[in-house]
């Protein structure tokens, strides 16, 4: 009798704690069908509307405007940062909620298509009326009423000038026997299997197969004389971790900001061809205080801000105005340079189709368990 | 009847556990439902799963790729749990047999770490082992510590050893000291009367501080995260892997729920020798 009601009520629980993981399936993780278009398309204004949880990559952005928003809002900035997208992407899908974030064009426009991004009524960003025309129709959003472009950027090899002094312009300086273990390449598929395909001469977002192999066995090929795989290109140089580094044009700025000897960090284009880009400010669809959002954009880009922030993290804001402090940076070292001529004529990252994807990831799985 | 046997205090102690289990259900059974849901879907655009029914992610596991990784993290693991024990033993003996008045604030030293995250712990060694670190400028040397296997065994070590410690304490602490004292009595060595009675004796403190090491230290992702280079990946590596660098969360869901499975059985076989001890004892 007892027995019979104790295995009732277990079955009970056991009921309970499946609806509840199904539930929780249902509200999150899982959830598959795209955010309703209406929720996104409403019109928000640039009036604070509460704190600002702000989602971004470490170090790309000058701390002290944080402070200054702060001061001049009397909002807190709740800050968290990723290291790589699939990471912000699997924060925003386990149901995350956060205000503004700063997708790479080609996520931008995944975000998009799948209506997860807050429409954005430029009318309400003033500052960023100065924007570069080439922003005012780009691949990943089309009528640029989703995104504000925030910085462009180009990937290639940052080195020790002082150390190295034989590369050869090419993406196989990666394996230059002088770093003597003090490599690293980025921990980012896209990144590492995108040069792989420009080594081998193939399209930069190519996934016929046969390239995506040569790829792989070239990142394989690399592995041995790897230190490790790592996105933070600026504290692996700064700490003397790295000699050479896979990474991205900009942080040698700041790495040049934090080291004594600034002249001995360089970065080198790639003669295979790079990949350059741009990365957005977003409102994320679920986000609680887009209004704030919208209000630290334009705060951002307040062409003293912006100048402010280009000083701090190295990388152009294609505004016309801030361009020049960049282009005061870049006089001494045309290397670091990335144009919007480049994000016209370069190969940029793109959508690799779901059955690429699927192929670019368990590829990338191979490579780092390989 | 069952329920005549413990009266009024059976019922009670059945309630007592309703908050115990109430969480267990809605932090660990819900979630591992859930996981094991996402097992079987497939990767769903931005992330997530489409559930249904796909059980390939599970042979995919067996692909021989993933062989030397999970050699390497039980024999980081194991690697571990000796050094642990090399070390935690004669923490623990010393603690418990002669740490008179202040053993409990000796205990409470080796718990104290415990209260800072591991994550910034693992950061700290960064700091500590870098080619221009700490150690290296103590000793104007270059020498290169951090990226290599020793690394990621050293965090792994640091980051369990208090799992250790604590069970053989509570071990030697048990203990009756008179029968170090008879084991003296009767002309053995002190070596062999560590051999055949303080080690018998505790053993199964030792073995429950080596599952409390191995457990975790096997699934482990950090110290090789962070330590490590591209040549230690473990199977913690190759999970967080799925979820933030591969978007393939039913893959690396199969992979969890197969872990758990693998780990769940040395847990029932150590719950077992336990079980076994106390009957014999």
């Amino acid at each position: 009798m007892t027995k019979e009601q104790w295995s009732r009520r277990e079955l009970l629980q056991g009921g309970a704690g499946l609806a509840l993981g199904l539930s929780l399936a249902g509200c999150g993780v899982g959830n598959q069908e795209a955010a309703p278009k209406a929720a996104t398309e409403r019109v928000v204004k640039a009036e604070p509307d509460g704190d600002l949880v702000y989602f971004n990559w470490s170090e790309y952005l000058e701390p002290k405007l944080i402070k200054a928003f702060e001061k001049e809002y009397g909002v807190k900035v709740r800050e968290s940062n990723f290291d790589s997208m699939q990471g912000m992407m699997a924060k925003l899908r386990s149901g995350n909620r956060y205000d503004v974030i700063f997708p790479s064009s080609e996520w931008v426009d995944r975000l998009r298509k799948a209506n997860q991004l807050l429409r954005i009524d430029q009318a309400q960003i003033p500052n960023a009326a100065s924007v570069y025309d080439y922003f005012a129709a780009p691949w990943y959003d089309p009528e640029a009423d989703h995104t504000v472009p925030y910085a462009m950027y180009a990937s290639g090899i940052i080195y020790r000038a002082d150390k190295i002094t034989d590369m050869g312009g090419s993406w196989n300086d990666m394996g230059n026997p002088a770093a003597d273990g003090r490599a690293y390449l980025l921990d980012d598929f896209q990144e590492v299997i995108g040069a792989g395909n420009l080594v081998a001469g193939a399209d930069l977002n190519s996934t016929d197969p046969a390239d995506v192999e040569a790829a792989k066995e070239w990142a394989l090929g690399l592995k041995p004389k790897m230190r490790g795989f790592s996105t933070d290109d600026i504290q692996n140089m700064v700490s003397g971790n790295a000699w050479i580094h896979h990474g991205w044009n900009g942080d040698v700025v700041n790495i040049r900001n934090q080291v004594d000897k600034p002249e001995n960090y360089t970065f080198q284009k790639c003669s295979e061809g790079i990949p350059v880009g741009a990365d957005c400010f977003a409102i994320p669809a679920n986000a609680e205080h887009p209004g704030t959002a919208l209000t630290f954009i334009n705060f951002i880009l307040e062409a003293e801000n912006a100048s402010k922030n280009i000083e701090y993290m190295g990388y152009p804001m294609p505004y016309t105005g801030p361009d020049e402090t960049f282009a005061g940076l870049v006089k001494g070292d045309p290397s670091i340079n990335v144009t919007v001529e480049d994000l016209e004529n370069g190969q940029q990252f793109g959508d690799l189709g779901v059955q690429g994807r699927r192929l670019w990831d368990q590829t990338w799985t191979e490579i780092k368990a390989g | 009847m069952d329920g005549d046997q413990g009266g009024l205090s059976g019922r009670f102690a059945a309630r007592a556990l309703f908050p115990g289990g109430l969480w267990l259900l809605v932090f660990f059974a819900a979630p591992f439902v859930l996981v094991v849901a996402v097992s079987f879907g497939t990767p769903a655009e931005l992330g997530g799963a489409n559930y249904g029914w796909y059980p390939e992610n599970y042979s995919r596991v067996f692909d021989p790729l993933f062989l030397p990784v999970l050699a390497r993290s039980v024999g980081y693991a194991l690697a571990t749990v000796v050094l642990c024990l090399l070390l935690g033993y004669p923490v623990a003996y010393y603690i418990a047999r002669f740490g008179g008045r202040r053993k409990q604030v000796l205990i409470a030293l080796v718990v104290l770490p415990f209260f800072v995250n591991y994550l910034i712990r693992t950061y700290a060694w960064v700091a500590l082992l870098s080619d221009e670190g700490v150690i290296n400028g103590l000793l104007g040397e270059s020498i290169r510590f951090l990226n290599t296997p020793w690394a990621v065994i050293l965090g792994l070590v640091y980051g369990y050893l208090a799992f250790m410690i604590l069970p053989v304490y509570a071990a030697l602490d048990r203990m009756d000291p008179a029968l170090i004292e008879a084991g003296k009595d009767l002309y053995g060595s002190e070596w062999r009367t560590f051999v055949h009675v303080t080690w018998p004796t505790t053993f199964q403190g030792v073995l429950a501080g080596s599952v409390l090491v191995f457990l975790p230290a096997v699934g482990d992702f950090v110290a090789a995260q962070l330590l490590g280079g591209p040549e230690t990946y473990m199977v913690g590596n190759l999970i967080q892997q799925q979820f933030f660098g591969a978007e393939d969360w039913p893959f690396g869901a199969a992979l969890t729920t197969l872990m758990m499975a693998f780990l769940l059985v040395w847990m029932v076989l150590y719950l077992r020798s336990a079980a076994k001890a106390v009957q014999t004892a």
